[in-house]
């Protein structure tokens, strides 16, 4: 969906429209649930946040300021509300021996793409990694925002984001080369 | 630039949103340097493998979208009710009620003699306003006296519209104590309008629904096959139900009104009802599967998983029909008729049969009107018979009176 049409959308939304809410839902709703899902490794919580995003677009259509792209703003508020769950639940960082578990769960047949092994070595490593560091490994390569994007939505200067970025794929590459080295 | 520098951009070269210059300063380093180049192929596979991680994510489930809807059903402020408990003139009626019950037991009666007149204007103006529970809530309006069109849309206090206000203001002030109730209307709305281009009409109609958010869903357009035919159209719309009120205003600005209603449902309890019995039978799933994957005899997982697809069966069946209910509470129908105006059209000249028939019923109603006549000048008479008969009374009394005096003197 092109920025003009969420804009339609989000003017409509401010207006108390039900229906374009509803559109803004099935059209953004999918990926702001698999982003926090990313951060806080939880499906129910996943869905509560993602919840709390939609109905906080709905609170705040009126005060989008229309400086950035709507969808921008909608991952800032996510990453805002996801983050603020972490830090409730501090729970951060999870210990990767609790997430082998979860992730074997998070197993479906369908993923033929990625073999099980490399699968579960992956969720494993992103696992190990921190929320800050997720969280910029999944804007820039699963939905695909620019550095400035990232700065705004995570709210961090441009320099942090190029960082972040860099150490992540760094650490990334370390426990997916530990997890190669396991038994 | 460092090699570090180019690493830090790399990711963004990856995902190809890197500005102009950017791009190309990081191209010119990829040319010549390996380790660059390395790390971008990593990075790309990285990219990939995220990307199809990502695609086994767990898709979005109605229930959260459902979740949201429930949430931001705040009741809107379009019931009855509460309009009548936050207008303007509110708390002067508040006022009024109160120095009623102060004044007494005339005062009392007084109101209730002013209720059954605001009853009986109502009924005659066609308007029902009722706020009990699944009931509905219907403002209509008809032409006024002097032909104008009566608007009795919501905000509007005009003549007659007033008088079923008052006794709204009544049940709002009874209802009071209880505790406020979510309203979620379904709201239909019809709308005649005469109109000179019938044509012209429908497109700018179209256009203004099309402006609200709103959709054409029927169309009828029924062009005059002869020139004393007139042009009718005819035309169901769907817009938000946020937009209704505009909409039908800048709809009735098209021609000249002459009929325009809304019917409201309040579907709240239905609602309601729909997300507790979808939210149990989840429940009832939840506990099916946990069941099937503790695995069993063959026979006994048969039994589970037949249950199992029952359930799911109703779940989308009740869930089809939450989201049509949602639909109608989101959106509101808008049926719009056109009829061509032809102030100047030559009425075509009746036939034998029909002005035999009309010089018969012209007969009839002279006939009634003269019997009408007669009665009321019988019942007139009547009615002011006591007046003269006193008159005549004094009159015949003092000239007696005259009379006895004279034959005295």
């Amino acid at each position: 969906m092109i920025d003009a049409d969420d804009r339609r959308l989000l003017e409509r939304i401010a207006r108390r429209d039900r229906v374009a809410f509803e559109t803004f839902f099935r059209a953004h709703g999918g990926a702001v649930q698999r982003f926090v899902r990313d951060l806080v490794r939880d499906d129910g919580l996943a869905e509560e946040l993602t919840s709390d995003v939609m109905v906080e677009v709905w609170r705040s259509a009126g005060k989008f300021g229309g400086r950035s792209r709507v969808r921008t703003w909608v991952f800032g508020i996510a990453h805002h509300k996801a983050i603020d769950a972490l830090r409730k639940r501090r729970a951060t960082l999870v210990p990767l021996d609790e997430l082998l578990g979860a992730a074997s769960d998070a197993e479906t047949p369908e993923s033929a793409a990625l073999r099980a092994d490399d699968r579960r070595r992956l969720d494993d490593a992103l696992a190990s990694l921190s929320a800050d560091h997720r969280a910029v490994l999944e804007l820039t390569f699963v939905e695909g925002f620019s550095q400035k994007e990232i700065a705004e939505i995570v709210a961090c200067p441009v320099a942090t984001v190029k960082t972040r970025a860099f150490y992540a794929k760094q650490r990334l590459r370390d426990a997916l080369a530990t997890a190669e080295q396991r038994p | 630039m460092t090699d570090h520098q180019i690493a830090e951009l790399l990711p963004f070269y990856a995902n190809g949103t890197l500005d102009a210059a950017e791009r190309t300063r990081v191209e010119a380093e990829l040319a010549s340097c390996t380790s660059c180049a390395a790390e971008l192929r990593e990075l790309q596979s990285l990219g990939a493998a995220l990307q199809l991680r990502a695609g086994d994510a767990p898709p979005l489930g109605q229930h959260v979208i459902d979740d949201a809807l429930a949430r931001i059903a705040v009741p809107p402020v379009t019931t009855a009710a509460t309009r009548l408990r936050t207008a303007w003139w509110g708390t002067p009626a508040r006022y009024a009620t109160a120095a009623a019950l102060v004044v007494g037991v005339g005062a009392a009666a007084a109101a209730a003699y002013h209720a059954h007149e605001a009853d009986v204007a109502r009924t005659a103006q066609g308007v029902a306003v009722t706020n009990a529970d699944r009931t509905t809530t219907i403002f209509r309006v008809t032409p006024g006296p002097n032909g104008a069109p009566v608007v009795a849309s919501n905000h509007t206090p005009v003549g007659a519209a007033d008088a079923p206000k008052q006794v709204a203001q009544q049940n709002a002030t009874e209802s009071a104590p209880t505790v406020a109730k979510q309203h979620r209307l379904a709201k239909k709305a019809q709308l005649e309008l005469l109109v000179r281009d019938v044509e012209g009409s429908l497109k700018q109609a179209q256009s203004v629904v099309r402006a609200a958010g709103g959709d054409v869903v029927a169309l009828a357009d029924s062009s005059p096959r002869t020139d004393a035919a007139t042009h009718e159209a005819k035309l169901d719309v769907e817009v938000p139900a946020s937009a209704l009120d505009a909409t039908l205003d800048r709809l009735a600005a098209i021609g000249t009104v002459q009929n325009r209603a809304i019917d409201a449902e309040d579907i709240d309890a239905t609602i309601v009802d729909e997300e507790a019995r979808l939210r149990n039978l989840r429940r009832e799933e939840a506990d099916l599967r946990k069941l099937m994957d503790k695995g069993g005899k063959v026979d006994e997982i048969l039994t589970v998983q037949q249950n199992l697809s029952e359930v799911r069966g109703q779940i989308e069946q009740l869930q089809a029909q939450h989201a049509h209910d949602v639909h109608r509470v989101a959106t509101s129908t808008i049926s719009v008729a056109l009829t061509e105006d032809r102030p100047n059209a030559v009425p075509a000249k009746p036939g034998p049969t029909a002005r035999i028939d009309g010089a018969w019923h012209g007969g009839l109603n002279a006939l009634a009107d003269t019997v009408v006549t007669l009665l009321t000048t019988i019942v007139w008479c009547v009615a002011y018979a006591p007046f003269p008969l006193a008159l005549g009374g004094l009159a015949y009394l003092a000239t007696r009176l005259l009379n006895k005096r004279t034959a005295s003197a």
